[in-house]
């Protein structure tokens, strides 16, 4: 990070991809001074409406996604996109591949693309999504679509970070709505019967239409519920006044809700505890005579980390330097 | 009864003396090796599951053709005159089909063909097309700068195809001469090209003869060219199967490739069930094109099973895979005619250019021959293949060719390879590894059944999938030295002794003439696109829209109008793009 | 498994050919290297090569050519990122590549050359090398 955060900022405002993508890089590694380009992006943004699309594997959803930017950047709009897939639990790696369905969007000058690994990082998936959404937001987006795969925690967890989501599901799955992840259906502000151009898309809708009748009394509002085939195109405009209507909606109700600020500090609170905590535990003594004693039998992992609790937060000095200090 | 008896007590002998063998000699062994399982396998007379050699095996050309196709092939029967005439057969070709080829624009390419033809190296067109042809884009769309006429000769009009032809007239005429097109997604358009320039010609279109590619599915699990979603690809396939059949019945309507899948990393399994799983899509899409099994059947064909160094499984594979598809042919389409059963291709087994090595590259020469042995001892001409020098990239060289031609017909003439049909049959170890290979490629066969099929299973990506996978097992197994590839991961030396032979590479085609050939061919289709009548290339592509919205018709004469009418190739394609849509790579 | 920095690399097939294997093995090598492989899969041109370079900020783009075109398409490659004052990102070529044309390519700006039967162990070992040097 040669240049200074500023011109950085303005050059990724006008339009310069390598800052953006750079800066991006260097919040999502946790590189040093990257709570000082939070702290200085964070009033940048805050205008752009931020979509989850998420939905089993094979629901179409990098297809659509793309298809919704391209039609987003036709009517003028500026278009982030975030596209996470799961690492490897064992070697870390990832192999990230939604851009492969989003070709024609990938040279837009409007558009930018980022494929996010969910880095096993403990609760702090969701903060890095909102840092990498804020980013965007900052650069000038209008909308930022956040594509994840709804099978893990993870991936509900990312959902977390936008202002409405869209559950892909699509006919032949076997099971119907049984398969639709429970804690997802209960999140989604809008229902797309992807793939309709396949047997079984009408049972599909009316399964869920009926569904949202059952829970529309416990729900403030009933979600919306649109059939859709990126080969026909079929359903794509209804797909597009619902998704018009939720970046209205933001322009109408811009700012943070006090529920999700109070869930953001705990979340950033959570994850730099939790970084403080690895660090200074890695090379620790005291855990390697815990570790030692608790083989020998003589006391067990339950005392053990308590003590060293009580121990960590008598030396409290690291978490209250906002991990600046931390490479 | 008696003789049951005896029978029984005998192989009941067999079973005791196999585990006395197994748990006294073998197992002992094994131990003091500290291995885990034996290096070597031994059969006996109750290890082939008895197999029943009328039913399982059978004569040459009778069913279940496990055997072989005939009791002996056409080159057989002219050995003989071909060595006294001293016959050399071209790179890709075979029969009356000339070498395959294709290079820059088709005026180049059909110089080329005229200057080979007055060297008395004639043959009907093998034609290999550029890459933009091969996705259905023209040579000045954006896609496909710096690869027009690159890896084979563009094809953009009809025009530009009859410019080709102009090398075949007279006694090389279409009704003389097959024509073979190495084209898959835009194939329909091909062979409209084709029936429209009979027609032009005045030749009937049952006269023409010839072998279209044809095989979208395998471009979908293995070799990425492919334009529409996999339902409409099959779409046009039913129509060119309906459309040949009933009008072309000399065509064949297609080649399934095995090959391919195996260069991209499948198992020899996945090969052999893959591609009769998309034979299968493929006679399905027939019949439901309405017409009857046996009327088409015969006409579809394959392209080598095959590409691997394992010589008593590639053999193995052969023997399965002709007892596997006469079977399901009869059985699940109740074929009565014996050509629909039989497993027609050019070449069979073989080690594929994916044995080859780039380390020590003479070393492929013997590879290649190990190939050959396994062709000629499972019904099939004992071909080397590739020449050594086939990774070097640079073109095969006139050394490395005629070392190749030259280890063929030493394995024909002077070891008689070929000189017996289906040697390994009745063997207790072949029969049983044939009935293994079968057994494992029926159960990934129901896998893809169950999943709904070849289709289905390439639109959920699951064939795909599991060639990747199976590519980097394959990678992974060089690299920790599961597997051993000499030269490469084993036996290699600290100072590489460097045998060669000397090469001389002659350029195929003019390179000048390559390097310019994009640029002139674009000039060429703006003056084409300027001299045409725009009113009835409208009418014609409007029509054909029509025809593509409805499922139910068949596309073939509508694209022979749109090609009669001046439509360029990207031109009906992008109709064809908007009506079925693109088709989507797969995710890993 | 926390590491919070992760080594990214673009992995994609220039031109129109479709020969996937050795992108894919490669693909999934590397990230079973612990490395954040971007896979951008068949018929990139080189400008959406060069704009996912820059959107995913890799350290590494490894194109994979087999169609006989890699000279010019590499170069083109290489030409759009300085134009995008992205230089610094090293480019790595694997495919069927004749002996003469490894040297011209370096010449160019690729840094290695990987021909068949390379390890993905060789590859992951010359982008450490690489990152070391950062």
């Amino acid at each position: 990070m040669g240049r200074s955060i500023k011109d950085m900022i303005a050059d990724m405002r006008s339009g310069d991809q390598r800052s953006l993508a750079r800066m991006i890089t260097a919040v999502e590694n946790r590189t040093q001074g990257w709570v000082d380009i939070m702290k200085a992006v964070y009033p940048l943004a805050g205008s752009a409406c931020v979509m989850g699309i998420t939905g089993s594997p094979g629901a179409g959803k990098s297809t659509l996604t793309n298809r919704i930017a391209k039609d987003l950047v036709e009517a003028g709009m500026k278009v982030g996109i975030i596209a996470v897939d799961p690492s490897s639990p064992f070697t870390g790696g990832a192999l990230l591949g939604d851009r492969l369905r989003m070709r024609d969007i990938c040279t837009l000058d409007h558009v930018f693309i980022r494929s996010m690994a969910t880095r096993g990082v403990l609760g702090g998936l969701c903060q890095a999504a909102r840092d990498v959404t804020r980013i965007l937001d900052a650069s000038g987006k209008d909308v930022v679509l956040i594509e994840t795969v709804g099978v893990g925690q993870d991936e509900i967890e990312v959902v977390r970070a936008s202002d409405f989501v869209v559950l892909v599901t699509f006919p032949g799955q076997g099971d119907g709505i049984q398969v639709i992840k429970a804690g997802t259906m209960e999140i989604a502000d809008l229902f797309v019967v992807n793939k309709a151009d396949r047997d079984g898309a009408d049972e599909l809708l009316s399964e869920i239409c009926a569904m949202l009748e059952l829970s529309c009394s416990v729900r403030g509002e009933i979600p919306g519920v649109v059939k859709t085939s990126c080969i026909t195109s079929e359903g794509i405009d209804d797909l597009m006044k619902l998704i018009y209507g939720f970046v209205a909606r933001k322009r109408k109700e811009p700012g943070p809700a006090g529920e999700h600020v109070r869930e953001e500090i705990l979340d950033l609170m959570e994850r730099e505890i939790f970084r403080t905590v690895r660090k200074s535990f890695l090379n620790n003594d005291a855990l390697a005579r815990g570790i030692d004693r608790i083989v020998k039998g003589k006391t067990d992992p339950y005392s053990v980390s308590f003590e060293l609790i009580q121990a960590f937060l008598m030396q409290d000095e690291d978490i209250s330097r906002g991990g600046t200090r931390h490479g | 009864m008696k003789q049951d008896e005896a029978m029984g007590k005998k192989e009941e002998e067999i079973d005791r003396s196999y585990r006395e063998w197994e748990e006294g000699v073998v197992k002992p062994r094994i131990r003091k090796f500290d291995l885990k399982t034996s290096p070597t396998r031994f059969y006996t007379p109750r290890r082939d599951n008895g197999h029943g050699f009328l039913e399982k095996v059978g004569f040459p050309g009778q069913y279940p053709f496990t055997a072989g196709n005939q009791p002996f092939e056409y080159w057989q029967a002219f050995a003989r005159d071909a060595a006294r005439l001293g016959y050399r057969p071209d790179w890709g070709g075979s029969g009356r089909v000339g070498k395959y080829g294709g290079f820059g624009t088709p005026a180049d390419y059909r110089d080329y063909l005229l200057k080979m033809h007055s060297m008395g190296r004639k043959g009907g067109p093998n034609i290999a097309f550029d890459l933009p042809t091969q996705c259905g884009y023209d040579s000045d769309s954006q896609y496909c700068a710096g690869e027009v006429g690159r890896v084979g000769v563009a094809i953009d009009t009809l025009e530009d195809f009859g410019i080709i032809y102009e090398a075949y007239t007279g006694e090389m005429d279409i009704d003389r001469v097959p024509s073979n097109f190495t084209i898959n997604a835009p194939a329909a358009v091909i062979i409209a090209m084709y029936a429209v320039l009979a027609k032009k010609r005045g030749i009937p279109l049952e006269r023409l003869e010839g072998t279209p590619q044809n095989d979208i599915l395998k471009e979908f699990i293995a070799r990425g060219t492919y334009i529409f979603p996999p339902g409409p690809s099959m779409r046009l396939f039913r129509d060119t199967c309906v459309f040949c059949t009933r009008s072309m019945p000399s065509l064949n309507i297609n080649s399934i490739g095995g090959y391919h899948m195996r260069e991209a990393g499948a198992s020899r399994i996945q090969d052999l069930a893959f591609s009769l799983a998309n034979g299968i899509a493929y006679v399905e899409a027939g019949l439901s094109g309405g017409l009857l099994v046996d009327e088409f059947a015969p006409k579809i064909t394959f392209n080598a099973f095959g590409g691997s160094m394992e010589f008593y499984n590639e053999i193995a594979l052969q023997r399965a895979a002709r007892r596997m598809w006469a079977g399901i042919m009869k059985e699940r389409f109740s074929a009565k005619n014996k050509r629909s059963m039989q497993i027609r291709q050019p070449i069979t087994a073989h080690i594929g250019c994916i044995s080859t090595t780039l380390n020590r590259p003479l070393n492929n020469l013997v590879r290649a021959v190990i190939g050959g042995m396994a062709a000629g001892m499972s019904g099939s001409i004992p071909g080397a293949f590739p020449p050594f020098d086939e990774p070097l990239g640079l073109g095969h060289s006139q050394e490395a060719v005629q070392l190749q031609i030259d280890a063929t017909r030493i394995m024909i003439y002077e070891a008689k390879v070929a000189d017996v049909c289906d040697p390994w049959a009745g063997s207790y170890f072949m029969e049983n590894l044939t009935d293994e290979t079968e057994e494992q490629a029926l159960s990934e066969l129901r896998k893809i059944d169950n999943m709904g099929g070849a289709v289905a299973a390439v639109e959920n990506g699951y064939m795909a999938k599991a060639i990747a996978r199976s590519a980097y097992e394959r990678q992974k197994a060089i690299e920790n030295q599961e597997e051993f590839i000499v030269g490469v991961n084993s036996f290699t030396e600290e100072n590489e002794i460097e045998v060669m032979v000397n090469r001389v590479v002659e350029d195929t085609y003019d390179q000048e003439l390559l390097q310019t050939a994009e640029q002139r061919q674009i000039r060429n289709l703006k003056a084409f696109k300027r001299k045409r009548s725009q009113r009835s290339l409208a009418r014609a592509l409007r029509d054909m829209k029509a025809k593509a919205l409805d499922d139910h018709a068949n596309l073939m004469p509508s694209l022979c109008d749109c090609v009669e009418s001046s439509a360029t190739l990207q031109e009906i394609c992008d109709v064809l793009r908007e009506v079925f849509g693109e088709a989507q790579p797969v995710k890993l | 498994m926390e590491q919070e920095s992760r080594v990214r690399i673009l992995i994609a097939k220039p031109g129109l050919d479709g020969h996937e294997r050795g992108a894919r093995v490669v693909a999934f090598g590397l990230r079973d290297e612990g490395f954040e492989v971007i896979y951008t899969g068949l018929r990139q041109t080189p400008e959406q090569i060069v704009r996912s370079a820059i959107q995913e900020d890799v350290s590494v783009i490894g194109l994979s050519i087999l169609s006989g075109a890699h000279i010019s398409l590499s170069r083109k490659v290489l030409d759009g990122l300085r134009e995008n004052n992205a230089g610094d990102i090293m480019v790595l070529v694997g495919g069927i590549i004749p002996d003469k044309d490894i040297e011209a390519l370096k010449g160019i700006g690729v840094a290695e050359v990987f021909t068949s039967g390379s390890r993905i162990k060789d590859i992951a070992g010359v982008i450490r090398q690489h990152m070391k040097s950062q």
